[in-house]
């Protein structure tokens, strides 16, 4: 293989594993940036996605509803966790918010199981999505390049949303002084509600695009939670543009490390993760606490 | 009568021990591994609890120790007593750079990078085949020294449980313990009265490790087998929870905690394949009710009765 | 001299357990199954699990096992060796069961082996793979009824033989088993005049094959040869598809599993590899269990599924010969056991416990009457072609 054209696969290859992991680690650095949550179950949500994602596909026979059915469902699921379990505990300290969203990643995953069944499930992608496009006389699939899309427009989106909106200042206002920003006569608690459900239909989206190459099973949700800490911790907890370098600098790193030196893959994320937090301990974007 | 009174603790740590001899065999079994888990929680108290460092990667310490402990008995063949010492001194030693890269953060940063450490080392004994046995792990493990039969074993646990309790126990009510609660409650101030905070916290990473590791030569020996299982988040996550259900901070209630978990644990998983979701609203409603976990909630009920 | 004596021995220790077998007439057998039913195996315990529901079933409604109606202890161990120790050591105690089957991950074998012999029981294994249980981990209370990893990589190199590929690239699981798959693989094509011409492990739980695909292609071997199972084994496949892998060389596979080429969809058509077990296999006992197992489940038995019956008509086979339940007796009796399983005639070698058994090769292709593609025997090797010498994981 001429060897640009294997540095241009390999680079399309990371971008679109970057798109994926994005989704997820968004999510999870908005609910510590707002509402110093670390949310374990949120691996859990991503696989709820999944499930629900290839369910409406199969009920429906078209993809475009398991990209509209998970999301809904993951804020469904965020919101009803939110009002009964988490806003009773704003109060306490962080290992409260670690027993409580621990229980809903096992429970979550048990009831997936109950619903679905132990074995994996999966549908096939639509015949235009299917299909692949030469890149330097080499095939890439079309589906890859509308995840690297779509990685792209949620960031794109998400950044305009902060920046542009009066939603956007409050959150960044909650999220740098919440006392303050409740003082100002703002509903901290609504703000705090609307994050966790944006969140997880962020995490669940994340699943339903993931599950095309996939296929939903149970395995999901905890092999991917971990990625998204390190992507988070790498990035700078509670910050927007760490989160999207730490996505681009893990898929990076697991695509050039799996083909270079795969005998080092398992560790190298983690190390990654040591040499940032040794150099900079509040990540590469964010304040040290 | 407060229900963390040493010698009360002691007491039922003996009382542990002399089970052995009426309980039949499997239970005599199971109250070990539990009390094995005891200790691995009390040795996480003391950064979750007194220095308040919420380790996510206490998984580290317990497996470092168990493999150590495991190439002792298997190549050496020493008396597990004293293979379990030295693994504890080990992990001690490798806890010196580990912590010293650690304790200089706090908060989340800090459970993310004691996370890391535990999964490099998930990732060395996993790919290292040739010395760990890779995925498979080292089975047969021999239990040398000590006289055969489980009562034996058990009484040789809480012996160690009783001991690394006193040490614990000892060290945060010592002046050195005090100074950590200082260094948790008002990191500025103490700094200002002459101690240096990443010092102070790199005694209570150090010792939390030793004891840790203590913990996990216990369980090689235990089990007679160690995988690489034993370094995965997943341990580190339970261990956390078995911490903090029991109540962080007071000792006693993390290793109640740990029976609590373990038998619940074992008894749901019984009764039903869907105890994942019968303990995951344990944990929920747990939390909600019973803020200062198990240990909270005893002292109020022995408060009251007390009245 | 040991098999002169050992039919005497046997009536010895027999003796004792004869008395207490018309003690324990009408009481139940029961069997210790300890096996993941949740967590990343979930799927492959859940086969054990109603492979054993029915085997239960057919064998109560023929009036139990000497009389005694059989019993399944089922315990989840997530996978986890530590799990799965507990669990077995308490149902070998506190429920006196001395007979334990389908354990999941070839480490929680590895962990539980060592102890049987202070417990007195005996395990027959149905799933786990590993060479080194019947040859370096071997202990005399063990048994393999199923095919194991090296066994299917030989009947694939094997069929191989014919092949007009020459050059070959593995890709594995980076755990025990795929390393012993890729290691006797690559053993195996040389003394057929083919060669590696390099392999790379993926760490469990990748879920971006991108980089490896690339990596193959990279390579462009005349062939693909790859031991994944699970979740793994399904991405990859299906990432595969999507970029066109198969278009390029055929794949062939070390275990051939509707687990994980069924939600690979159309990518696994055309994948060729070993089967430990299929449906397809036709034989008369086979298609007996495959009418029972449908009419019992609306579905195909998969991989697990069978093996975990060939393991449970061992077990009946033995009990049977030795006319008694207890440790010494069965293990007895299942030394040298013949029998015509699922797949076929099988004897359980004394030497090393493992089952002699025929090796499959087969194709997955869209079939008649199914709606997904699925297998179909393309070749069969006799016990004799695919199993080790005793107590060898691989061949010399």
């Amino acid at each position: 293989m001429d060897p640009l054209a294997l540095f241009t696969l390999q680079v399309l290859n990371a971008l679109s594993l970057s798109a994926l992991l994005f989704f997820i680690a968004l999510g999870l650095t908005l609910i510590f940036g707002i509402m110093r949550v670390v949310n374990f179950a949120h691996g859990a949500v991503f696989m709820l996605g999944a499930y629900c994602g290839v369910a409406a596909q199969t009920a429906t026979g078209s993809f475009a509803a398991s990209l509209l059915a998970a999301p809904l469902a993951g804020a469904a699921l965020g919101l009803a966790f939110e009002r009964s379990a988490l806003s009773r505990l704003y109060a306490r300290e962080h290992s409260a918010f670690l027993l409580v969203t621990f229980g809903l990643a096992l429970a979550l995953t048990e009831a997936i199981r109950l619903i679905w069944g132990a074995d994996a499930r999966q549908t096939e992608l639509p015949a235009v999505l299917a299909g692949i496009v030469f890149v330097m006389d080499e095939p890439f699939p079309v589906y890859r390049l509308l995840l690297i899309g779509a990685g792209g427009l949620c960031w794109l989106l998400c950044w305009l949303g902060l920046q542009r909106t009066r939603l956007g200042l409050l959150l960044r206002a909650a999220s740098q002084n919440p006392t303050m920003t409740a003082a100002l006569g703002n509903d901290v608690g609504r703000v705090r509600a609307m994050v966790f459900a944006l969140a997880c239909a962020l995490a669940a989206l994340g699943g339903a695009l993931a599950a095309p190459l996939l296929s939903a099973s149970l395995g999901l949700g905890s092999n991917v939670i971990i990625d998204a800490f390190v992507i988070v911790m790498i990035g700078g907890m509670g910050s927007f543009i760490g989160t999207v370098a730490g996505s681009l600098l893990v898929g990076f790193a697991q695509t050039f490390g799996n083909f270079y030196v795969p005998e080092l893959a398992l560790g190298m994320t983690y190390a990654l993760m040591i040499t940032v937090l040794v150099l900079r301990p509040g990540g590469l974007f964010g304040r040290p606490e | 009568m407060k229900p963390a009174d040493p010698k009360l603790v002691l007491l039922a740590i003996a009382l542990a021990g002399a089970l052995g001899f009426v309980l039949p065999g499997h239970a005599t079994t199971l109250l070990t591994e539990a009390l094995i888990l005891a200790l691995f929680a009390l040795s996480l108290d003391l950064l979750v609890g007194h220095a308040r460092l919420t380790s996510f990667g206490h998984a580290g310490p317990w497996a470092f120790g168990a493999y150590i402990a495991a190439a002792q008995l298997l190549v050496l063949q020493i008396p597990l007593p004293l293979a379990v010492l030295v693994s504890g001194l080990a992990t001690a030693v490798i806890a010196i750079p580990v912590g010293w890269l650690c304790v200089r953060t706090g908060g989340v940063t800090f459970a993310m990078l004691s996370l890391a450490f535990a999964q490099l080392g998930f990732a060395v004994v996993f790919k290292w085949n040739a010395v760990t046995g890779g995925s498979d792990g080292l089975a047969g493990l021999p239990r040398l020294g000590l006289p055969a039969g489980r009562e034996v074993f058990l009484l040789f646990v809480c012996g160690v449980l009783a001991a690394a309790y006193l040490l614990a126990h000892g060290f945060v009510t010592s002046p050195l313990g005090r100074i950590v609660a200082a260094v948790r409650e008002n990191e500025q101030r103490a700094e200002a009265l002459g101690h240096d905070p990443r010092r102070i916290r790199l005694v209570v990473f150090v010792l939390s490790y030793f004891l840790a590791g203590v913990a996990g030569a216990l369980y090689a020996g235990f089990a007679q087998f160690v995988s690489p299982e034993l370094f995965f988040w997943t341990v580190s996550g339970h261990v956390l929870v078995m911490v903090v259900l029991g109540g962080a901070g007071t000792l006693v209630g993390p290793m109640l905690g740990a029976l609590a978990l373990f038998y619940a644990e074992h008894e749901l998983s019984a009764l039903t394949e869907s105890w994942g979701l019968a303990l995951g609203l344990l944990f929920m409603v747990v939390v909600i009710a019973a803020p200062t976990g198990l240990m909270g909630w005893l002292r109020a009920a022995v408060g009251a009765r007390g009245r | 001299m040991n098999i002169t004596r050992r039919p005497a021995l046997a009536a010895l220790l027999a003796a004792p357990a004869l008395s207490g077998v018309s003690r324990a007439q009408g009481q139940p057998l029961k069997l210790g199954v300890p096996t993941a039913m949740t967590g990343t195996w979930a799927a492959l315990g859940a086969q054990v699990v109603r492979s054993c529901r029915l085997w239960a079933k057919t064998v109560n409604a023929e009036g139990g096992l000497l009389g005694r109606p059989v019993e399944f202890l089922f315990e989840d161990t997530q996978g986890v060796p530590a799990n799965c120790l507990r669990k077995a050591q308490e149902m070998v105690e506190r429920d006196r069961v001395n007979i334990l089957l389908g354990l999941m991950a070839s480490s929680e074998a590895l962990a539980v082996m060592p102890k049987l012999a202070d417990w007195n029981a005996l395990f027959i294994s149905s799933v786990n793979g590993a060479g080194s249980i019947t040859a370096e981990a071997w202990v005399p209370n063990a048994f393999r009824a199923n095919t194991s990893g090296p066994m299917g990589a030989r009947a694939l190199a094997l069929w191989l033989r014919n092949s007009p590929q020459t050059n070959f690239f593995s890709l594995s699981l980076d755990y025990a088993w795929g390393r012993s798959s890729v290691e006797t693989f690559e053993g195996l094509l040389t003394g057929i005049g083919k060669r590696s011409i390099g392999s790379v492990f993926a760490p469990v739980g990748t879920r971006d094959y991108s980089s490896f695909i690339t990596r193959i292609r990279q390579a462009n071997p005349q062939a693909l040869y790859i031991a994944l199972t699970g979740d793994d084994g399904t991405a990859f496949l299906r990432q595969a598809a999507q970029y066109r892998l198969f278009e390029r060389m055929p794949v062939v596979t070390e275990t051939v599993d509707m687990l994980f080429t069924r939600p690979a969809g159309d990518a696994a058509i055309g994948l060729v590899g070993g089967s430990r077990y299929s449906f397809a296999y036709d034989h008369p006992a086979n298609n007996a269990f495959v009418a029972r197992f449908r009419a019992e489940y609306n579905e195909l038995p998969d991989t697990y599924d069978g093996e975990q019956w060939q393991a449970l008509e061992v077990l009946r086979a033995a009990v049977l010969k030795a006319g008694a339940t207890d440790t010494p007796s069965v293990v007895a009796a299942l030394r040298d056991l013949q029998l015509n399983s699922i797949k076929g005639p099988l004897k359980i070698r004394g030497c090393d416990g493992q089952a002699e058994q025929q090796g499959f090769v087969v194709r997955v292709a869209r079939r008649e009457g199914f709606p997904v593609p699925a297998p179909e025997v393309i070749a069969t090797f006799t016990a004799a072609e695919v199993t080790p010498a005793c107590r060898a994981s691989n061949f010399s």
